[in-house]
């Protein structure tokens, strides 16, 4: 059976711009947590951008494909819909749009995509108010616009809210932990362990350490002036924040 | 425009039944206002306030106003309408419909009825309104308005009333050659009384609607009026409000502008007692090759009184939104507070916005200020609503709906104005995603 998603020799740079990911071989199968980390610049958002679809980059050489598809051919929304999802560094505030009505449109459009029955206001509701209680988010969330006068920390659990809502198959979290503080950590890493499913693959885009202390990764990898330069298990991490990213670099 | 091009109006004039039962000091307000018109005519790109309006729909050939009434029954279509009670009046073109209307019982204290039926049983009421007009009517439109109005509405209410129920005024214009309708209309809002109107101009063919409107809020009174215009593509807009607020009385105005090929809003707000407030909320829709001006002048000779603004555009096609705001703050004004906001969201290559706020500030101690943005749809907001699954044209619509809502989202009008507001956006924004 095809791996979730298999990344071979991704080059990817910013349209009209510098190359970011110099070559970067990847896989996840279905039902592995994933951690990459890397120094700042090492390219670890671009990854994650170029998985979700976001215009401005460009891919020069090599392939991604998600399910034995080709990821690459697929516009952003069509990801979502087969499952895709990326937990924002920065959510993105929109003023006048409301957090229920978004997120019930974006339920229902995966909904729709897989041939299910769209979810009345009734029935979303309920499904919405059992999550936010497990992620310890206020019900005045529903009535707010997306984003809008939230704080960092409550934009983050925003995100693994969503991610918890629409349950993708393949999850990529870019940050996600940066700028938490140790409650908010531990309320987001308890949804992110809540997802980890056979069927579901997590990518966790981190700088530190620390949110691998609450998820066990199965692999870690170093990003590196755009290339995957040292994969381990759990332990390599360890190893890292000891010894710093330096050593690694130069081996590439 | 020379004399020669308002010849065809003097004409209609001399043409108008003398029966038309006008007392004689109106018919000297509609003499003098149409000499007046005849000698200066139509604006045109010269006067600075008229610069950016394309006037051409009226200028190619004079449309002359209606003599007729509307042939058949018209409709109501059930949207133009609030879903709850009010106090309805429809006019139709230009004319008192009574087998429309509804204006239910009224609690002592509120008169409300159509111009001409103010004449009869409220002539003092009325004089007072259309002496208003008459001293506004060194602007062109407002002197054609007053020489050839068919009818309009007045609301009055005695000082003290608290009138619950929303009024509602639905203007439904049905012309399928170019036609006129005239329109002077007034509200009196006694000191400390409170009420909340909503005009609403429908139709179909090419109408002209030129409306003149005076507002008259007394200390400490409060109203809240909500206009939507939504007529068809192929009508002309033209309206302006005279408005004038006593010591802190408030006016709460929105204005939702989707319809007409060209439409017009000149609001002229006098703030003329202390610690009053007004707030201008509006939002103007267009496409095609739609072309909207939404003109606040609001005038502050009092002290402590504040003044919101808050208006966006979202131009499609080939349309032009126009925003022209100016405040004034006359010396003594002091501890005014102003803000002018105008957001446009600009969809093609082929649309254009125009947006002038401006300032004149003569008083100490005053907080005012304006902003204007012309732009694209976020990117950022696109992406993050595409990459939770949602289509671009869905995503598309909901940023636009977003936006377009903001402009009158903020207005407090209470719940029933707003639910129709609302409604009226919903079905443009409908139109808006069945053409894509």
């Amino acid at each position: 059976m095809a791996k979730l998603l298999e990344i071979r020799d991704l080059h990817v740079r910013i349209a009209g711009g510098r190359e970011i990911l110099r070559g970067v071989d990847l896989d996840v199968g279905a039902g592995e947590v994933h951690a990459i980390m890397g120094p700042n610049g090492a390219g670890k958002s671009t990854l994650s951008c170029i998985l979700a679809g976001r215009p401005g980059y460009e891919v020069t050489r090599g392939s991604v494909l998600y399910q034995g598809r080709d990821l690459l051919a697929l516009s952003p929304d069509e990801r979502a819909r087969e499952g895709i999802f990326l937990a924002f560094q920065y959510p993105v505030e929109i003023p006048g749009v409301n957090n229920t009505y978004f997120l019930r449109a974006a339920l229902n459009a995966q909904r729709r995509h897989r041939g299910e029955k769209e979810l009345d206001a009734t029935q979303f509701l309920k499904e919405v108010k059992a999550r936010l209680k497990l992620l310890d988010i206020g019900e005045d969330l529903l009535s707010r616009a997306v984003n809008v006068g939230f704080s960092g920390g409550e934009k983050k659990r925003n995100e693994i809210f969503q991610m918890v809502m629409l349950a993708p198959k393949l999850a990529l979290l870019d940050e996600t932990d940066s700028g938490l503080d140790i409650d908010a950590l531990r309320i987001v890493s308890n949804g992110v362990n809540r997802l980890r499913d056979p069927s579901r693959g997590i990518v966790m885009i981190t700088h530190y350490q620390r949110l691998l202390d609450y998820v066990a990764p199965d692999r870690v990898h170093v990003l590196s002036e755009g290339r995957i330069v040292a994969s381990g298990d759990s332990r390599l991490a360890g190893e890292l924040e000891r010894r710093g990213y330096a050593h690694l670099g130069s081996a590439a | 425009m020379s004399a020669a091009s308002a010849a065809p109006f003097v004409t209609a004039f001399q043409a108008r039944r003398p029966a038309e039962g006008d007392p004689r000091w109106l018919r000297q307000h509609r003499e003098t206002a149409l000499a007046r018109f005849a000698e200066r005519g139509y604006p045109t790109r010269r006067d600075e306030a008229w610069r950016f309006t394309d006037l051409q729909p009226l200028t190619a050939k004079p449309i002359l106003p209606a003599t007729d009434q509307a042939r058949g029954a018209p409709i109501l279509p059930a949207d133009a309408r609030l879903a709850g009670p009010s106090h309805r009046l429809v006019l139709v073109n230009g004319r008192y419909d009574t087998r429309l209307s509804a204006p239910g019982a009224l609690p002592p204290g509120v008169w409300l009825g159509s111009t001409a039926a103010a004449l009869e049983m409220r002539p003092n009421v009325a004089r007072a309104a259309l002496d208003d007009v008459a001293s506004a009517s060194d602007q062109a439109f407002a002197a054609l308005g007053l020489a050839f109005f068919s009818d309009g509405f007045i609301l009055a209410l005695e000082p003290g009333i608290v009138l619950d129920t929303p009024v509602e005024i639905i203007h439904l214009g049905e012309a399928p050659t170019p036609r006129a309708f005239h329109l002077c209309n007034a509200v009196i809002a006694g000191e400390g009384s409170r009420a909340s109107l909503i005009e609403t101009f429908i139709g179909s063919g090419p109408c002209w609607s030129n409306v003149t409107t005076i507002l008259d809020i007394g200390a400490g009174a409060v109203l809240r009026h909500a206009k939507v215009q939504d007529e068809a593509p192929e009508a002309v807009h033209l309206s302006r409000s005279f408005a004038r607020l006593h010591r802190a009385a408030r006016y709460e105005g929105v204005t939702l502008t989707t319809g007409a090929r060209l439409s017009r809003e000149d609001i002229r707000v006098t703030m003329a007692g202390e610690d009053a407030r007004l707030s201008l909320n509006g939002a103007y829709l267009l496409r095609g090759q739609q072309e909207a001006t939404i003109a606040p002048i609001v005038d502050h000779q009092a002290p402590g009184a504040t003044t919101v603004e808050r208006v966006t555009g979202v131009m499609t096609d080939r349309s032009h939104g126009i925003f022209l705001g100016t405040v004034m703050v006359r010396p003594g004004a002091d501890r005014t507070d102003a803000r002018q906001t105008n957001r446009n969201l600009l969809l093609d290559a082929g649309a254009t916005a125009t947006t002038k706020p401006e300032l004149t500030i003569l008083a100490e101690d005053v907080k005012c200020s304006h902003g204007a943005t012309v732009g694209d749809l976020d990117a950022a907001s696109l992406f993050y609503l595409l990459a939770r699954g949602i289509d671009e044209p869905t995503a598309r619509l909901m940023l636009i709906e977003a936006f377009a809502a903001d402009g009158i989202d903020q207005a407090d009008v209470g719940d029933a104005l707003s639910a129709q507001l609302r409604r009226r956006l919903d079905l443009w924004l409908d139109r808006a995603e069945r053409r894509e």
